[in-house]
């Protein structure tokens, strides 16, 4: 299974995370340390996978984010870097060309999306367009709500005059 | 760019872009906690809007990598909350912040199982999405049946069907007992049949827990694996959105095959002729594109086929043309199919006798030890060990004493062990054998245990035409300008024992021996350990039970304790110090419990407790030789057992 998912830049901030197994803050904490150490110093032409405390970590750099994924010893490696990029392209397709400050100032969103596609470490919808329904379907939801919350603001006001 | 349409939050979100530096930073940050703070703390001020922003505020804050102690009750209460837009946000945050280990998630059971047993679909996703995140022991013992409900409902979306698959998955990890096998293995069988390929990938995945833990209970099952895979293989009925550039829904493909890999056989000779049929298919067609996508889809599914061939136990043709293919994979450019063809081919070595067949790419083998990624020089060197053989270990060893000159720290440890161990194994002859350890510990002798060199001590003992050679090999190494103190130690025994054998030889006399060893002996640091009745006070006052007889050796102590970490559950933990009389500056401790993180644990814990406790004041004298031998240390026991601690 997928342990956790972490997307960090090229200076080492963290743009995401999300944890499927249980770690405490701290542990969290030091997680990210220790990855970013490993990962960010990897030169480009090396491969996609590195060995860390007994679990393997999978990561892929797009421009100025690295997107990694841990999984155990004996799982997939090239299908967890395809979930990387399923997760990629939906973020793309979302957001028009998304890039790194559209996760940030965005990174709600790239939440929801994420619980989109995992769930429990595991890959739950391999069909971009559904996904990409689903999104929507949330986002319009929001919209209504609000309209709605809105227009009984207004009603309100207009009582109150 | 598209504006994430709450204002509050982006306008913090660039003010703390904007901080020059990390002071500035902090000092916004804690600004805004302080305001979130105050602004939760009168709750009834709070729109829901505002909830919002600041829940998401904090999660931002904690995503910088500060602490947010406040505020979860905050996040969990929002789960509550009437309307989609904050009841997705409690979800979501909560889903972030927590896990299964803080108390007060809890106090959400009742609200989530509302939603998951309750008419609105999209709640019954936030919730199934939650559970199946972070859900505990608790949550599987609550909403384990409501969630095996909706997975077999008809009455279900896929949508909603797809998210209880692996919600159940997740408390099945949790608790196997929330799967009631008798029930389930005709409904997992059901479940294959399903059309949706979303509901069936997440079913595919809960399927592979299931039938690791049991696979008796699932022999249904098998037959409609193979069936999907067909189907895929062939791409029939796959719809367009479910296939990744071209290729039919790799990840069930996978999957599938995972699944088949944990049932021992194909009884069924049908079965096993349509499987085989689809692998030979995967094995001999999947060609190197352009498009890298395409690639590593096709390439994941190669790699599972041929984890499932590995595991039939194919015939030997089927296995040969793997191999082949490996071999091929370890010489492409491509890093991750490199990577990949050395991991598998090691693989290959503990399942079936292709020893031969693999030793033909040795050379290629031997090149990637030397490669620029330290993930492919670590499957190098696994390979080699596993492919060593009386045939071939003096190449192998001498090539990795080589490249211990030039590895990086990270990989010394490991590469002298595996040395050592391959030399003692499949010496030719055992003066090779003394030379290739005193190699490693002129060449690495800060990872060179103490273990291998007592053994290579121990194997001279016992064998007297060794002692010369040994001998004269150590008092070699002591010409050197800067040697280890590890070869200190080695050398100033065997010398101590058989410099008598070298007396006539020019440098050897005992005068000139006792004179070089005496020069280079302060290089020794030796830091006396506590007498064995304090070690046992301060284990005692450490709460480590010390249990007096369950080792007979009078030098040795053994403790038992429970022991956990934050990221373990308790464990019993047995503790052994050996110590060795007749050198009192070593002492060794091994420890053992059902969890490796927990053994390094609890070492270091040791560790640091004995290193903080003021040496007692009778520090040993260090030891120097005699002209004539003394009888050899008593503490070194049987050969295989100081190995098998090792290993």
């Amino acid at each position: 299974m997928i342990h956790f998912v972490v997307l960090i830049s090229r200076q080492g901030k963290v743009r995401l995370t999300k944890w499927y197994s249980p770690y405490s803050q701290k542990e969290r904490a030091k997680v990210i340390r220790e990855l970013s150490g490993m990962i960010l110093t990897r030169g480009p032409k090396l491969c996609n996978f590195v060995e860390w405390r007994g679990y393997k970590v999978v990561y892929k750099r797009y421009a100025s984010l690295y997107f990694c994924m841990c999984i155990d010893q004996d799982d997939n490696e090239l299908e967890i870097l395809e979930i990387i990029h399923h997760y990629v392209e939906i973020l793309d397709r979302y957001f028009g060309s998304v890039c790194e400050l559209d996760l940030i100032f965005n990174f709600h969103k790239a939440y929801y999306i994420l619980d989109e596609i995992l769930i429990a470490g595991e890959l739950q919808e391999s069909s971009k367009k559904t996904v990409a329904r689903l999104v929507a379907a949330q986002d319009s939801l929001v919209e209504a709500a609000k309209e709605q919350a809105s227009s009984i603001s207004n009603m309100i006001a207009q009582a109150t005059k | 760019m598209a504006l994430s349409g709450m204002r509050g939050l982006s306008v913090f979100i660039s003010d703390i872009r904007n901080c020059p530096n990390k002071e500035q930073e902090r000092l916004r940050v804690d600004k805004e906690l302080g305001n979130i703070r105050t602004r939760f703390k009168n709750e009834k001020g709070l729109t829901p809007y505002e909830k919002k922003k600041y829940v998401w505020k904090m999660l931002y804050i904690y995503m910088l990598g500060y602490d947010v102690d406040f505020g979860h009750m905050e996040a969990v209460s929002l789960i509550s909350a009437p309307k989609y837009p904050e009841k997705q946000v409690g979800y979501i945050v909560t889903s972030s912040l927590l896990n299964e280990n803080h108390d007060f998630l809890r106090l959400a059971i009742n609200t989530v199982r509302n939603d998951i047993i309750g008419r609105n679909e999209t709640f019954q996703c936030l919730a199934l999405t939650l559970v199946g995140n972070i859900g505990g022991r608790e949550f599987a013992e609550s909403l384990a049946p409501d969630v095996q409900k909706l997975l077999i409902s008809s009455g279900c979306r896929p949508l909603v069907r797809k998210k209880a698959a692996l919600c159940l998955l997740r408390l099945y990890r949790k608790n196997p007992d929330v799967v009631n096998v008798d029930g389930w293995s005709d409904r997992m069988a059901q479940l294959l049949d399903e059309r949706d390929l979303g509901v069936l990938t997440s079913s595919m995945s809960l399927l592979v827990a299931l039938v690791s833990n049991n696979h008796e209970a699932y022999w249904s099952c098998l037959p409609k694996c193979v069936k999907i895979l067909e189907r895929l293989a062939r791409n029939q009925d796959v719809p367009q959105e479910y296939t990744y550039y071209g290729i039919p829904s790799p990840w069930l493909q996978v999957k599938a095959m995972r699944a088949l890999q944990y049932f021992p056989t194909v009884e069924d000779p049908n079965t096993r002729r349509s499987l085989f049929e689809v692998l030979q298919r995967i094995l001999m067609g999947t060609d190197v594109v352009k498009n890298v996508n395409k690639n590593n889809a096709s390439h994941a599914v190669l790699f599972e086929a041929l984890a499932l061939v590995m595991h039939l136990d194919a015939e030997k043709e089927m296995m040969s043309q793997c191999v082949a293919l490996l071999g091929k994979f370890i010489a492409v450019r491509e890093p991750n199919i490199r990577y990949l063809g050395l991991e598998n081919m090691t693989r290959m070595l503990m399942v079936t006798d292709v020893h031969d067949i693999i030793k033909r790419h040795q050379a290629q083998i031997i090149t990637s030890l030397k490669d620029p990624d330290i993930s492919i020089r670590r499957r190098a060197l696994d390979l080699l060990y596993g492919m060593c053989d009386v045939s071939n270990a003096k190449d192998i060893v001498e090539e990795l004493l080589q490249y211990l000159s030039t590895s990086d720290f990270a990989m010394r440890e490991e590469l002298s062990l595996k040395a050592a161990i391959l030399a003692e194994k499949f010496a030719p002859d055992l003066s090779w054998y003394v030379d290739v350890i005193l190699q490693l510990i002129d060449k690495a002798g800060d990872f060179v245990s103490d273990d291998i060199w007592f053994r290579v001590v121990q194997f001279v003992t016992n064998n007297e035409d060794l002692q010369p050679y040994a001998a004269l090999k150590a008092r070699e190494y002591l010409d050197k300008l800067a040697i280890h103190e590890t070869m200190v130690k080695v050398s100033a025994y065997l010398l101590g024992e058989y410099s008598h054998l070298l007396a006539r030889r020019p440098g050897c006399s005992p005068k000139e021996i006792f004179s070089i060893l005496h020069e280079k002996l302060p290089t020794v640091r030796g830091v006396g350990p506590m007498p064995l009745a304090d070690m046992a006070n301060l284990f005692n006052s450490l709460q480590l039970m010390v249990c007096p007889g369950l080792d007979p050796n009078p030098n040795n102590l053994v403790a038992s304790t429970t022991f956990y970490s934050e990221s373990t559950r308790a464990m019993l933990c047995l503790i052994r110090i050996e110590t060795d009389p007749a050198d009192r500056t070593q002492l060794r401790m091994t420890i053992a419990s059902g969890d490796s993180a927990l053994t390094f644990e609890l070492k270091e814990f040791i560790k640091e407790q004995l290193v903080y406790i003021p040496i007692p004041p009778q520090a040993p004298a260090p030891v120097l030789p005699q002209a004539r031998p003394t009888s050899p240390p008593t503490a070194i026991t049987d050969p295989g057992t100081l190995l098998a601690g090792l290993l």
